[in-house]
């Protein structure tokens, strides 16, 4: 019985959490990557991106009974475009307010940290202000039923959908990353900025649009991840800190680590919570993070997005 | 190289050491003077430097973003009925005239650049007699002087505030302004140190408040050499594998510690009480001799122990500071590579740094536990990240100025308290933290080393430290 | 340096004289006579923010209609006045919280605190001060045995709703088999401690886990299932139970759901989602003023008063602490002290809306009911106490 019996399932449940890091982490490691600095108020974006699909899917969501079919696919992707869309802008705007003007008079490295831990605290107090301080659930957008087994383990159409998509993402960012011009204007910025800047790579242009790459995945992540568990303001801080520490785990700078840390993160904390005990899900989580550094600190895949994506 | 010549730069004017001013263009290792070539929209900074018109802008957006601030509430049922109610209520014209007239200020005032340097000057002899041994020494005292009145002049609420959050966060600041401001480390799991001193506290003074206790109890006085070792010892621990690591690594690594320590403080019910918290760590008390004090629920002694405690490390760090200990942290935050090549062994006192502030912290967490209750949500991440800024808020190395940080940022949360409705005052917290960022990085008062260090960075001659190497690629 | 520096400064000026532009009017409450009448303050501390803020709400609207009745009466040689102090639930926020109530001397008695966590932290200041205060929610039991002078509650402390729940789960709904998961709080722990002792000696097995607050809890619905009970205890606050119930039934649980006094509140229903709030048993040692015909005046009136907001969990046993404290207040008249309202407090005897207000010696109340709701077609509705529904 016990760990054997429900390795599947566990499993499931792992990987539907793992995505949802690694779509956060591709955030932090995209900004790292060009940067080198831990964006610590990418966790606002993933919970203004959260709010911001959770009301379009909700304004949109008839009365009556869960919709079904074509409307659930719609009702979806409004969700997933409203909550990208919020999680840019407030990528932008974070840039814009707590990283730009940083810039500009080459501040040192931990001014930049303080004014992102500033912007966070800024954030998801007002969105607490604004959004009210109780946790907001999302209103059930599709049926929720057991679509097929994997041995034991019930795999539900919420598991479907959360990786799928998640999946989906991971893969168009690939692409962006390794095959577009601005792609290559990320990973270029990423090896060696000033090279790249005298290469005619308009470097701000490039940093800004991390940014919103970051934050459209953030956002986009955030509603999925409402669709499992509720909205609330502080919802950020937990699922941020786990996805950094997936960053970190697959190696920083690298957004294929991004995945397979993520993935390896939610698989960890699925197997680890069940064994153990759910209240030590998060210090497994840690002690991973701390092992890994000490005995391969580029992390599993290795460091550097210029090289390695 | 890049194109500095872009971005007319009033830095040059702003530096008070001549010697630093005018080498500021070879900055091949930033990119801030790419950003001319971009898009239109002033960052805040920028209000000084485009056009009017942008200016305007910015103001006008601060001022929409305040009156959202300061507005009605909004709930999960009707989100957009706060910010709806802010800006389209009449109010709004309010905080608009506001926004304009700050603008106003700001056009009259870049004219009158020229009579404000006058002036600068002109108060710059009084900057100059604070920096001489005597001037200092009365600045200091009298400094000594208001911390000594303060808690006559306030309620008890604030004296409650100056003791828990003021008096504890200064102790704890400067002992992380030793791994931060001198020795140039990233710590972000400090608080776990602050914990431990606690529950050691737990551990050795109280049969009740813990599960698991020791067999005879202690008053807390003697429990500080106690915890001050373990806490250091944790810190040796900790960083010895981990000091190797590059900054940002050693700050994940410190930041997971943290957390791991919160925690295992949560979960282990068996050990520590859980979430309950410990209850109940008595009083400390002096027995020496015809000296009986006890000290009890009254935070007016306790504060006053505080502040004994924090002149002393004061004192202390302010020598270890001058040594050849501190010089050897001010090479190696300045350049570890050269630092090494020199002879400084780098590891050994990095590793120094983290025990000495780790003790400190561990110290702190003594008094903090002596007060009767604590809990493990007094040792959050957000805690230690409460730390980071009220050092680098006060001034990085800079021991008074950590203080003051304490005092103004702590104050700042109090005095918010009955001002704006309790749970929105974090939001003007972060609000002040990031305009402090934009105007001031170097921190309330800070050391006179690292003012250097913050300018020669911005002047892109040099990297600062491992932290302050603003995003740097050539690495 | 010059012109950043003003322009810092500029901004910090600009943000303040907005601060207080905005706020002004809220200003600090001394004791200040109005219409010749000297006004005495009630304080109320509780989680006015924070996760669990609905509980300190409904409390503190309750305490807002007993003064606002008691002021329409007149019949008491002052005007009463509310202050409110946010202790966020925490207790680390307790003590100044407390402090804050503390030093307003106009303040002779205290509603509060709400948590039990934060009871702990802030009595010993309370008893010190000699200021009464009358939580109407913190229900650990251990809170009358540490010795605090001025503390009464008006609800019954956990020993006894967690028992009269296991009775109920085990012999009325027969459950063999029970999965009690707390919440590791001061709170959570008091409750399922005794709930486990009682429902083993119903005669079901138990499974106890405790987990800390947490916003995913999908491994440990996972572990639950593969338990297979025939019900699940939960002792903890609303916002995780939502997140709990809304796990276990993604995953497909079918058993008895039930939770204690903390999640009884209709926010609970809203976080969880209709349907997997359905069918939901909540016990609480609380009547239901709204469904309850003797209370309708009550209900009226806290409508009127809190701008047509429903009563919740916790708001008649604020609004019976604040109407005892009146009691008091009147029976010791104009030269009421915090020390004289703290001692005729003691033998207060006030038939109050959910129970009779008559206190132990060490500040517990003397009787007690524990009622079972369930939530049908989202609405909670009182099946009835388990006096009545609990037989054998």
């Amino acid at each position: 019985m016990g760990f054997v019996h429900q390795f599947w399932q566990l499993t499931v449940d792992g990987l539907e959490i793992g995505a949802l890091y690694a779509v956060i982490a591709l955030g932090y490691t995209l900004v790292y990557g060009v940067l080198q600095l831990i964006n610590f108020a990418h966790s606002e974006v993933f919970m203004l991106g959260a709010f911001g699909g959770l009301f379009a899917a909700r304004g949109l969501l008839p009365a009556g009974d869960t919709p079904g079919g074509l409307a659930s696919v719609g009702l979806v992707l409004a969700g997933l475009g409203v909550g990208a869309l919020a999680g840019g802008a407030a990528a932008f705007a974070l840039e814009r307010t707590a990283y730009r003007p940083l810039r500009r008079r080459g501040a040192p490295r931990l001014a930049y940290l303080i004014s992102a831990i500033g912007a966070s605290y800024f954030a998801f107090n007002l969105a607490g202000k604004e959004f009210g301080r109780q946790n907001v659930p999302l209103p059930p957008l599709f049926h929720n039923g057991v679509v097929f087994h994997i041995f034991s383990a019930q795999v539900t159409t919420q598991n479907l959908v959360t990786v799928g998509v998640a999946v989906l993402m991971l893969i168009l960012l690939d692409r962006l990353v390794s095959a577009t011009r601005l792609g290559q204007g990320i990973r270029a910025v990423a090896q060696d900025a000033d090279t790249a800047s005298l290469m005619g790579v308009n470097v701000e242009r490039i940093i800004v649009l991390t940014f919103i790459i970051g934050g459209l995945l953030a956002g986009a992540g955030g509603f999925l991840y409402t669709i499992t568990f509720n909205a609330s303001y502080n919802m950020g801080f937990v699922p941020g800190l786990k996805a950094f520490t997936a960053a970190v785990l697959g190696g920083i700078g690298n957004v294929r680590g991004a995945v397979v840390g993520g993935l390896v993160l939610g698989l960890v904390e699925s197997y680890g919570g069940y064994v153990i005990s759910a209240s030590y899900k998060d210090v497994i989580a840690f002690l991973v993070l701390v092992v890994i550094l000490m005995f391969r600190p580029s992390g599993l895949l290795g460091e550097r997005l210029g090289r390695a994506a | 190289m890049t194109t500095s010549g872009t971005t007319p730069s009033p830095e040059g004017t702003e530096l008070t050491e001549p010697s630093v001013t005018p080498q500021r263009a070879p900055g091949p290792r930033r990119h801030r003077a790419v950003p001319a070539a971009t898009g239109p929209g002033p960052g805040l900074l920028e209000l000084l430097r485009s056009s009017p018109v942008h200016q305007l802008g910015a103001c006008l957006a601060v001022s929409v973003v305040l009156a959202v601030m300061t507005g009605p509430d909004g709930d999960s049922d009707h989100p957009f009925h706060g910010i709806a109610k802010s800006v389209l209520a009449p109010r709004i014209f309010i905080f608009l005239a506001i926004g304009l007239a700050f603008w106003a200020l700001v056009q009259v005032s870049s004219r009158l650049g020229a009579v404000k340097q006058v002036a600068g000057e002109r108060l710059a002899p009084v900057g100059r007699v604070l920096e001489t041994r005597p001037g200092r020494l009365g600045g200091n005292a009298t400094l000594l002087a208001v911390a000594i009145l303060a808690p006559q002049l306030v309620s008890s609420a604030a004296q409650q505030s100056l003791v828990n959050d003021i008096g504890i966060y200064a102790l704890l600041a400067l002992g992380l302004n030793v791994v931060v401001g001198y020795a140039g480390l990233l710590d972000l799991g400090y608080i776990a140190f602050f914990a431990i001193g606690a529950y050691v506290t737990g551990y050795f003074t109280t049969k009740t408040g813990m599960p698991w206790h020791s067999p005879v109890v202690f008053n807390p006085f003697f429990v500080l050499p106690i915890a001050l070792l373990v806490a250091a010892l944790a810190g040796v621990i900790l960083g010895g594998p981990t000091l190797r690591l590059r900054g940002d690594y050693l700050a994940i690594v410190t930041l997971g510690f943290g957390e791991i320590v919160q925690l295992l403080a949560n979960n282990a019910q068996g050990i520590t009480n859980g979430p309950r918290g410990v209850f109940g760590v008595p009083n400390p008390s002096v027995n020496v001799g015809p000296v009986h004090y006890q000290w009890s629920l009254d935070p007016k002694p306790y504060y006053y122990l505080l502040l004994g405690f924090i002149v002393l490390v004061i004192f202390a760090f302010g020598r270890i500071e001058r040594s050849r200990i501190g010089r050897a942290w001010a090479a190696i935050r300045e350049d570890e590579i050269a630092a090494e090549a020199s002879g400084v062994p780098t590891l050994r006192l990095k590793l120094l740094a983290f025990a000495i502030g780790a003790s400190v912290s561990g110290f702190a967490g003594v008094l903090y536990a002596s007060e009767q209750f604590f809990s493990p949500q007094s040792f959050s991440f957000q805690a230690s990240i409460l730390v980071l800024v009220v050092v680098i808020f006060g001034g990085m190395g800079s021991r008074i100025g950590v203080v003051v940080g304490a005092v103004v940022l702590q104050g700042l949360a109090f005095y918010l308290r009955d001002k704006v409705p309790p749970a929105d005052r974090y939001i003007y917290f972060g609000a002040v933290v990031i305009a402090m960022m934009i105007f001031r990085p170097q921190g309330l008062v800070p050391s006179r080393r690292r003012r250097r260090e913050i300018q020669l960075a911005e002047a892109g001659i040099h990297g600062a430290d491992p932290l302050g190497a603003a995003p740097d690629h050539a690495a | 340096m010059a012109r950043r520096h003003v322009t810092g400064m500029a901004v910090a000026v600009l943000a303040v004289a907005v601060t207080a532009a905005a706020c002004g009017s809220s200003g600090g409450g001394s004791s200040s006579s109005s219409g010749g009448k000297k006004s005495v303050e009630i304080g109320f501390q509780g989680p006015l923010s924070g996760d669990n803020q609905q509980l300190g709400i409904n409390a503190v609207d309750g305490v807002k209609t007993a003064i606002a009745e008691a002021n329409k009466k007149g019949d008491l040689p002052f005007t009463l006045k509310l202050a409110q102090s946010d202790d966020q639930g925490d207790p680390n926020v307790g003590p100044t919280a407390a402090r804050q109530l503390i030093d307003n001397s106009a303040v002779l008695a205290v509603v509060g605190p709400v948590f039990s966590g934060a009871t702990k932290a802030s009595e010993p200041l309370f008893s010190k001060a000699n200021l009464l205060s009358v939580s109407p929610s913190a229900t650990n039991p251990a809170l009358t045995t540490l010795g605090f002078t001025t503390f009464f509650r008006d609800i019954a402390p956990d020993t006894v709703q967690g028992a009269a729940a296991a009775d109920y789960v085990v012999k009325t709904l027969k459950a063999k088999k029970v999965f009690s998961l707390d919440d590791a709080s001061e709170y959570g722990t008091g409750l399922s401690g005794a709930f486990e002792p009682e429902a083993k000696k119903d005669g079901a097995t138990i499974t106890h886990d405790s987990v800390n607050p947490t916003k995913d809890y999908t491994s440990e619905a996972t572990k639950i299932i593969a338990d297979k009970p025939d019900a699940v205890y939960y002792s903890g606050y609303y916002a995780e139970f939502a997140l709990l119930t809304k796990a276990l039934k993604t995953k497909g649980y079918k058993g008895i759901l039930a939770s204690g006094d903390g999640s009884n509140d209709d926010q609970f229903i809203k976080q969880a989602g209709v349907a997997n709030a359905n069918g939901v048993y909540l016990t609480c040692p609380c009547g239901d003023a709204n469904s309850d015909p003797k209370a309708a005046a009550f209900v009226k009136s806290f409508e009127a008063t809190n701008a047509g907001a429903k009563p919740g969990t916790y708001s008649g046993e604020a609004y019976d602490a604040t109407n005892a404290i009146v009691t008091v207040l009147k029976q010791v008249g104009a030269g009421a002290t915090r020390k004289s309202v703290a001692t005729a407090f003691k033998s207060v005897d006030y038939v109050g809306l959910t129970k009779t207000l008559k206190f132990s010696p060490t500040g517990e109340v003397a009787g007690s009911n524990v009622f079972i709701y369930q939530v049908k077609n989202g609405e909670r509705t009182v099946l009835g106490s388990t006096a009545v529904l609990v037989k054998g």
